[in-house]
């Protein structure tokens, strides 16, 4: 560009969109009509498919309506396969197609792309997983929190009901770290060959870091992780499900030691839970169907309850940079559904 | 000519207040020998909450019996279904507690679809959700849509405290049900 543009159009442009409720609080960037149909030339499918529907409102999302919102996000036309995947994934999630959105729980769409794409589009797959400062994340994730407020209508403080929501709502995209993890590429466990640009996604309702650089042991490690995952304040069902975004150096100690993904899941599976006496003094002991409630019943004080079902509860990602031993402990809304997105045919 | 900035919402001219409003069922002078429709919606004490409003009914009221039914998934809509069953085996509903983010709305929106279908409805929700219930009644077409609210929060009332709760709503439910 050889001369700047007028300030003072972007910025009367800009206040358009914030005048019109579109925005998530942060400038937009408004969309035209060339942006869109670029967005749209990088997919085959036609603008008018519906993507996602949220019968209780009585809204859809489109194609077209999500390349409006990944334009306004600030993504590039070429990353919409990308929006599209990870929206076709979210979808995938039962309380995505349900009530999540309005949920008192606020809860967070976690995004993890694989395979060459992440190169391709300058995806950040090393330090500062979690964000800030890298285009691709940052803007295909706030994407699909426009998608919610605007296509779907669900907006704070009226259909959506967040009563603190989380740090980073709409800005966790990670890009895996597949050049440094020991394991398979998180798309494998959605059922992607390996080698594979694909999308997976799910909702979290927090994350909690496990800073232990502290032992070579394997299971020190693992001790430690399930310290966190077991804590009683997020326990509200008889299960839970939560995942752990290993750091490279984790991974890496866990692998060398022999463990394979399974193991690790059949780990966490077996060692995180709490004691009846935990879980009484905390006022979840009882169980009426799956949801917890305060019982004065003192007979399972003695009992070890395990709260991870099954290895779709506990999924596991590698991201960040291998500088340091800190994981992330990931807290999921309802439960994955195993499924990886691959990214369509970009003509 | 510059161009347009394009609509992220796909609203534009079809918003809901343009929606015909949906009918309101016709009320019974009184509940004397009404067959209660208790719709229960899984939230914590919505059960005991609903099944002592039904035993006040029948023994202040005269309400011949009930008829109580559980909608599973607590965000969505009433499945179809339902809504036919508690029609046609009920004379009025009453359908709570809306005591979370996507349920206060929805059992809005099920009153809304019952009083369509012909059956009287009086929703129960938690007053910490107003708003999302009022949002949900307009998106309905049905803007100003009276429901029964009962103080936040209830999922940790003891026995005696939701009984004592369904008491105090009960004048405002047989108000919403009744001519």
């Amino acid at each position: 560009m050889t001369e700047a543009p007028d300030p003072e159009v972007a910025q009367a442009a800009i206040e358009y969109c914030y005048a019109q409720g579109w925005s998530d609080g942060l400038p937009l960037v408004p969309a035209s009509p060339p942006l869109v149909e670029a967005f749209l030339a990088t997919t085959t499918r036609s603008p008018d498919e519906v993507i996602g529907e949220l019968e209780q409102v009585g809204r859809n999302c489109t194609v077209y309506l999500a390349a409006i919102n990944a334009a306004m996000a600030g993504c590039r036309p070429e990353y919409f396969p990308v929006v599209l995947a990870a929206f076709d994934a979210l979808m995938r999630e039962r309380a995505a197609r349900g009530g999540g959105w309005q949920s008192t729980s606020g809860p967070a769409p976690m995004i993890v792309v694989n395979g060459p794409v992440r190169h391709e589009l300058g995806f950040n797959t090393a330090g500062g997983a979690f964000g800030p400062g890298f285009r691709p994340n940052a803007t295909v994730a706030r994407a699909i929190g426009l998608i919610v407020r605007n296509a779907f209508g669900i907006r704070p403080h009226v259909l959506e009901q967040a009563t603190q929501g989380l740090p980073g709502r709409w800005s966790i995209c990670l890009a895996e770290n597949e050049e440094e993890s020991p394991w398979p590429p998180f798309a494998a466990d959605g059922g992607q060959p390996a080698g594979a640009s694909a999308v997976s996604a799910t909702l979290l309702r927090t994350c909690e870091f496990v800073d232990n650089r502290h032992t070579g042991d394997p299971e020190q490690v693992l001790w430690d992780i399930a310290d966190t995952i077991s804590r009683t304040g997020s326990l509200i069902f008889r299960d839970t499900s939560a995942g752990v975004v290993f750091c490279p150096e984790h991974a890496q100690l866990l692998a060398a030691a022999g463990y394979a993904k399974p193991d690790v899941q059949a780990w966490l599976m077996e060692h995180c839970g709490r004691t009846g006496a935990d879980l009484r003094r905390a006022g979840k002991n009882g169980l009426r169907g799956p949801a917890r409630f305060a019982d004065p019943d003192e007979s399972a004080d003695g009992t070890f309850t395990r709260i991870l079902p099954s290895p779709t509860h506990v999924p596991l990602v590698v991201a960040g940079a291998r500088n340091a031993a800190i994981s992330m402990v990931v807290r999921i809304f309802g439960e994955w559904s195993g499924t990886a997105i691959p990214l369509g045919v970009t003509p | 000519m510059p161009y347009p900035i394009l609509d992220p919402t796909g609203t534009t001219g079809s918003t809901a207040a343009q929606r015909p409003a949906p009918p309101r069922a016709r009320r019974p002078a009184s509940l004397r020998g009404a067959t209660v429709g208790l719709l229960v919606n899984t939230k914590q004490n919505a059960a005991p909450f609903l099944d002592e409003v039904g035993r006040l009914l029948e023994e202040r009221y005269g309400a011949a019996g009930v008829l109580a039914r559980t909608k599973v998934n607590f965000a969505a809509p009433a499945p179809e279904d339902l809504v036919k069953e508690m029609t046609a085996g009920c004379d009025v509903l009453v359908t709570g507690i809306g005591d979370c983010g996507s349920c206060s709305a929805s059992a809005v929106a099920d009153g809304i679809t019952f009083e369509a279908a012909g059956l009287p409805a009086a929703a129960i929700c938690s007053d910490a959700f107003t708003v999302t219930a009022d949002a949900m009644a307009e998106l309905r077409g049905a803007p100003g849509y009276r429901y029964a609210t009962t103080p936040h929060p209830v999922a940790i009332l003891t026995a005696d405290q939701v009984r004592e709760r369904a008491a105090r709503v009960l004048d405002d439910v047989v108000a919403l049900l009744t001519a």
